[in-house]
């Protein structure tokens, strides 16, 4: 007695998998073969995850015979074929059990879409897509990797008619290529480009010939790949090869010469960091930066270490941090030569096209202050909060300007220009100021041991972005140095507290996560901030 | 709605011996119309919206035929319409999503079945239960049972349900009571085929009208005196005539065992092919359903007749039930039927399987595999206990391999959705005023539930935001916002929520989304959707038609409403604004803030050929594109938990220097604005930037473009 063919197939919502579900069919029935699908659309008919079902029977049947039976769901470890549109999706049905090595043929895309969970952490929340492969591997008889959020691309049309090639192509239905093709059928520009789909998916799994693993994924080229953090990785000895790669790209000779002048391990970074600091300021400024790394470097090998993971982290966080955002930095960031050309290519502008490029803007009282010398600022910043007090939202001037246009490019050229006089505004004296205290602090940890000197340095994580984010970044990394890097507890412990502490600042914006992991380690939470109240009058008691 | 059903249309025309192939629902809008419907309504909700889509779309052959479509209001209003079955011969059919549906349809249901129906009446109910569902679990048998209304629950094959719809009809013209066809959700999507017969046109029609209204007849009404005969008719004639016609047209289907016929399997007729693909597991069902345990198959699971089951089970070494979800009603009923007749075959079910959930053929296998151990041990072979523990040993696997569980995929609100900007704005409001009680309701916006926005205290139905919230707000200091779509709005809202605030003098804050469709059940029209002389009007095709529709506006006057605020729902500074103000103003009673903006899907549909026929045309285009320039962008995402949008995602930082993943927009993006609106409204990261760009432009346009260009170069030569 012959089985019937269990096939699940997974999809996102606008996926086309309920058209895939019904080419399956019709495919089936070109082929005289009985043939049934399903689905649970539900509301996933949005950017949700949803299953079709299939069951094909393998065998023709005469006119009249008795039909077979076929299942609306699948049994685990029982299905012949499972074809998933995302990999993390395609680890979900691994999860829930219904692959198995003995049985499944698993054909998925190897690039990811991202879960809104995924997308929505401060820092990196991505999924660990290696682990996620290896899962599939583990539980798959066979199995192909494609990138088929490529292929569509390139190929202009839905994932569907991908998947459908895919299927064809791994030769596990009784079915031929040409009752595939049948279902494809028509002149329209959308039949044409599900043939070009189709095409692109039937190749991409049958080149490869073998059942072993492979992922025909171009390199780079999907752009959901997952990439770890190295600077969070432990050691932080060399530099890995595409970082070398990418800065050989960017950094000029000179820059390079300069960082020549570090240990080996220190290079590539320092390099970068240096570049960096000429982009942004200038040579004058670029020495700073050297200074300061040189400093750490000394008190580094104070501690008699033979490579130097203290300085190599510092490096970046140091260039991150004297590179700071500002209005200035930003307008040169949008008015960089290369800048429309790029738009132009993601946007998808062909070259008869015309671009026209906006840019959206909100300086508030603190960003302008910033350019200011200190007295005006806090006469500024002062009239601000006042305002504040008063229950007006804080001034800010929302601009969008049109950088295509001469006037608007002009705008932000004078703004980009404003550089040489950067050094003189408070907020560059503020920012050198805290630098200060924090690069001290890494020294004084390296001294003490290597590893609490090392964490510190990782704390220049905490400084990021523009405006409320950056502000608060820079308060939790002052209120850490302030009550965990000076006590009377072993340097290890407080190098672990700090780890603890710098991790769970990155975990919300309320900071909650962050006071409750100071108060784990003994520390006081941060102070609670002056903030205006909202008095609202509740007529039915009569009070405010 | 502008998905076009034309092909499904077509089907609906197949004529005898013809074969038609589709999904399970349009196989039943089918059989409707081969048993000679006289009328359909309904209310549309996954998994049945495409019956009433399909008939509301046909509209012109079913006129041909003298079949009259309504889209109904609610469910109220379609159970209501069964009405017409009470006095005269003609069959009727409505369609809604259960539980929730039948709940809505209940007071007109209970009123229905009392009196009893002349002519046929057939609800088709999509049960949407188990995997896939989106309502509270639980069983639409208990209305079939407290109200007296047959409950057909077909095997899924397309043939199969087809007859039963037609026999449908039969028992509930035999019988005088109401029949409920119950679909799960995977018989509804089911794709099979059948062997088409004729429609048929009935008797009186749309084309052959009734000349003269019934005689008054007393006993048609559900009023007292006669609700108590009609109970007792309900015990004394209908449901022994229902049995009756059971039996007599073998609506059930015995399966004779071979091997192992002593031991016996009754099943829900919606569960049958699930344990047959669970049976072959054990080696014990061939590829045809033929079964070596001995099977009844209910087709009908009320009334059930006490004389087939007590008769199927008599002489059985023991007997298996399976019934899917809880309580268990047919277990009870059979036990006791059993015990009555004095059969003491062992009887297995809940004990063996769970209470509650979905049975897939795994579940089954796991109960059947207790059942087997107990009463025919050699039964079983190794490889099934195997198979099943294998299972068991691979999940713990794989979950001691992920350190924590994958996160959830929910449904989200589609790129572009002009809902998402309220509750961005929303977000941004409550961070003045403070954290306020939300009362949320059915529809897209309830897709806020989910991340980034995980927004709403309660649903308790549809339409039922505002009255929800009429014991929170006395006892509450802030405000309460409640929040409804207009499908809401007139399925429910209006009345439940609108008037009873306006009566009471509640100090309330509701907003209703007025995207002029309900969208989460498949974009149908409503009475506020923009008209078809709107839409073609329109020059330019992608703009939100939404404000030309004033019918909730209006009504909202007319009622009373004092304090209205329109607000488009892309500004999100302005509806931060209004949000703002209706939770602070002195102003006492209902504050009703319309958020207009038209649903992205419907739009998209409209604008996709326009904007292929002005390319093709050689005419001017212009697309709008929002992107991240990723060497501005802080890497700290603000920007996505203020969206959520699916095409507003992460991609590796091409700086070396930093870490962690930069904000990008794909290919996908619609440039709706709400990127842009937000980094305002918000005060994100200046990284965003808006293309626009212009296809076919003219010929000054292009020439201004090549003089700005001219003096970008300069410019970037002088600075830089």
């Amino acid at each position: 007695m012959s089985a019937p063919i269990s096939i699940l197939l997974c999809a996102l919502g606008g996926e086309g998998g309920g058209v895939l579900a019904g080419w399956l069919v019709s495919a089936a029935r070109a082929a005289g073969l009985a043939a049934q699908a399903t689905s649970i659309p539900g509301v996933a008919q949005r950017t949700g995850a949803t299953t079709y079902y299939l069951e094909i029977y393998p065998e023709p049947l005469p006119a009249g015979a008795p039909k077979p039976v076929l299942g609306l769901n699948p049994l685990p470890g029982r299905l012949d074929l499972l074809v998933s549109s995302e990999l993390l999706e395609t680890a979900r049905q691994v999860a829930n059990g219904l692959p198995s090595s003995d049985r499944t043929t698993v054909l998925s895309n190897a690039a990811r879409v991202l879960t809104t969970a995924e997308k929505m952490v401060m820092g990196d929340g991505r999924r660990d897509a290696g682990r996620l492969r290896d899962l599939v591997a583990a539980n798959s008889h066979d199995h192909r990797l494609v990138d088929m959020t490529s292929l569509t691309t390139q190929a202009g049309t839905v994932m569907s008619a991908v998947m459908l090639g895919c299927i064809a192509g791994a030769g596990r239905l009784p079915l031929q290529r040409e009752h595939f093709e049948a279902v494809l059928a028509g002149d329209s520009a959308s039949s044409q480009a599900s043939r070009r789909g189709f095409e692109l998916g039937f190749n991409a799994v049958t080149a490869s010939g073998n059942t072993e693993w492979r992922s025909v994924s171009r390199q780079g080229s999907s752009s959901e790949s997952v990439r770890l953090p190295q600077a969070t990785g432990e050691g932080g000895g060399s530099a890995p090869a595409s970082e070398a790669a990418a800065a050989a790209a960017i950094v000029s000779p000179w820059a390079r010469e300069q960082a020549a002048r570090f240990p080996a391990d220190v290079h590539t970074i320092a390099a970068l960091g240096i570049q960096r600091m000429m982009d942004y300021q200038g040579a004058g400024y670029a020495a700073l930066y050297i200074e300061r790394l040189q400093s750490i470097l000394s008190a580094e090998r104070a501690a008699a270490s033979h490579t130097h993971p203290v300085t190599v982290e510092a490096a970046r966080w140091l260039a991150l941090w004297m590179a700071f955002d500002d209005v200035i930095r930003v307008a040169a960031l949008k008015s960089a030569a290369s800048r429309l050309e790029r738009v132009r290519r993601e946007a998808g502008a062909g070259p008869q096209d015309l671009l026209k490029l906006y840019d959206h803007f909100k300086p508030g009282v603190p960003e302008l202050a910033g350019l200011l010398p200190a007295p005006l600022a806090r006469w500024l910043i002062e009239r601000d909060r006042r305002r504040v007090a008063r229950g007006v939202p804080p001034w800010a001037l929302a601009l969008r300007i049109g950088t295509h246009s001469a006037l608007g490019f002009l705008a932000l050229r004078l703004l980009a220009s404003l550089r040489v006089v950067r050094p003189w505004g408070s907020r560059y004296q503020s920012e050198q100021a805290a630098i200060t205290t924090w690069v001290e602090a890494v020294m004084q940890g390296s001294r003490e041991h290597p590893e609490l000197g090392l964490e510190i340095a990782r704390c220049g994580r905490l400084i990021k972005g523009y405006g409320a984010t950056n502000e608060r970044g820079k308060r939790n990394l002052a209120h850490v140095l302030d009550h965990l890097t000076q006590r009377d507890s072993p340097a290890l412990t407080r190098a672990a507290a700090i780890a603890s502490v710098r991790d769970a600042a990155l975990k919300d914006e309320a900071g909650r996560a962050f006071d409750q992991a100071l108060r784990e380690h003994g520390a006081p939470p941060r102070p609670v901030e002056a903030k205006p109240v909202l008095w609202l009058k509740n007529p039915r008691t009569g009070r405010a | 709605m502008e998905v076009s059903f034309r092909e499904e249309i077509d089907a609906l025309r197949l004529g005898a011996g013809q074969t038609f192939h589709g999904e399970g629902i349009l196989a039943i809008t089918k059989a409707l119309l081969q048993s000679g419907v006289a009328y359909v309504g309904g209310y549309q909700g996954a998994p049945v919206s495409h019956l009433l889509d399909v008939m509301v779309q046909a509209r012109d052959y079913l006129d041909e035929l003298g079949v009259h479509v309504e889209a109904c209001s609610n469910e109220a209003s379609a159970a209501a319409m069964l009405g017409a079955s009470l006095h005269y011969p003609v069959r009727g059919a409505v369609t809604w999503k259960s539980i929730v549906g039948t709940n809505v349809a209940a007071d007109a249901l209970s009123n229905l079945a009392s009196p009893g129906v002349t002519g046929g009446v057939l609800i088709v109910v999509g049960e949407d239960y188990g995997e896939g569902a989106s309502v509270i679990q639980e069983r639409t048998h208990a209305y079939a049972l407290k109200s007296g209304m047959c409950l057909l629950d077909p095997r899924p094959e397309l043939g199969q349900m087809v007859d039963l719809v037609e026999r449908g009809f039969q028992l509930s013209e035999a019988s005088n009571m109401p029949v409920i066809m119950e679909l799960r959700i995977r018989a509804c999507h089911v794709r099979g085929s059948f062997e088409t017969r004729d429609n048929i046109a009935p008797k009186f029609s749309t084309r052959h009208l009734i000349e003269d209204p019934a005689s008054f007849d007393y006993m048609r009404l559900a009023h007292p005196p006669v609700t108590f005969i009609h109970e007792k008719l309900k015990i004394a004639e209908r449901i022994p005539a229902a049995r009756r016609f059971i039996i007599e047209h073998s609506l059930n289907e015995l399966m004779a065992g071979n091997e192992h016929a002593d031991l016996g399997l009754i099943v829900q007729g919606g569960l049958h092919n699930a344990l047959i693909r669970s049976l072959q597991q054990f080696g014990l069902a061939d590829a045809f359903g033929r079964s070596s345990l001995s099977m009844l198959v209910l087709n009908v699971t009320w009334p059930l007749v006490p004389e087939q089951l007590t008769e199927f089970c008599r002489g059985k070494s023991a007997v298996l039930l399976l019934e899917e979800g809880q309580p268990e009603y047919i277990e009870q009923e059979l036990a006791l039927a059993l015990r009555r007749a004095g059969v003491s075959t062992p009887l297995h079910g809940k004990d063996m399987l769970p209470a509650g959930g979905e049975y897939t053929a795994e579940v089954i296998s796991r109960g059947l595999l207790q059942f087997l151990d107990r009463h025919r041990p050699q039964a079983v072979d190794s490889s099934v206990r195997n198979w099943l523990e294998s299972i068991v040993t691979r999940r713990q696997q794989v979950q001691a391999a992920l350190d924590q569980p994958l996160p959830a995929r929910p449904p989200g609100m589609c790129v572009g959705c002009p809902e998402r900007p309220v509750f961005s704005a929303l977000k941004l409001a409550q961070q003045t005023v403070g954290p306020v009680h939300v009362s949320g309701d059915i529809g897209c916006h309830a897709l806020a539930t989910f991340e980034p926005f995980s927004v709403g205290h309660s649903i308790l139905g549809y339409g039922m935001s505002l009255a929800s919230r009429a014991g929170v707000s006395p006892l509450m200091k802030r405000r309460v916002l409640s929040i409804m779509g207009d499908g809401g709005f007139w399925h429910n809202g209006l009345l439940t929520g609108v008037q009873s605030a306006l009566f009471n003098g509640d100090d309330a804050v509701l907003l209703i989304m007025k995207n002029g469709y309900t969208s989460a059940t498949g974009t149908q029209d409503i009475i506020s959707t923009p008209g078809e002389a709107v839409r073609d009007r329109a020059q330019d095709k992608r703009q939100s038609l939404a404000h030309e529709n004033r019918t909730i506006e209006s009504t909202l006057e007319g009622l009373g409403v004092k304090w209205l605020r329109t607000v488009h729902t892309y500004e999100v500074a302005k509806v931060q604004a209004t949000l703002t103000e209706a939770f602070t103003t002195p102003f006492q009673g209902l504050k009703v803030i319309v958020a207009e903006g038209e649903c992205q899907l419907e739009r998209q549909r409209r604008v996709r050929p326009w904007v292929a026929a002005r390319l093709k045309r050689g005419e001017r285009v212009e697309r709008v594109k929002y992107g991240v320039d990723d060497d501005v962008c802080n890497g700290d995402h603000a920007c996505i938990r203020l969206s959520g949008c699916p095409t507003l995602t992460l991609k590796d930082n091409p700086d070396p220097l930093k870490v962690d993943p930069v904000a990008t927009v794909l290919e996908g993006c619609v440039g709706c604005g709400l990127c842009g609106e937000n980094a305002h409204a918000a005060t994100l990261c200046p990284s965003f930037y808006r293309a626009e760009v212009v296809r076919h432009p003219g010929m000054g346009e292009r020439l201004r473009d090549r003089v700005q260009g001219a003096a970008r170069r300069v410019l970037q030569g002088v600075f830089g």
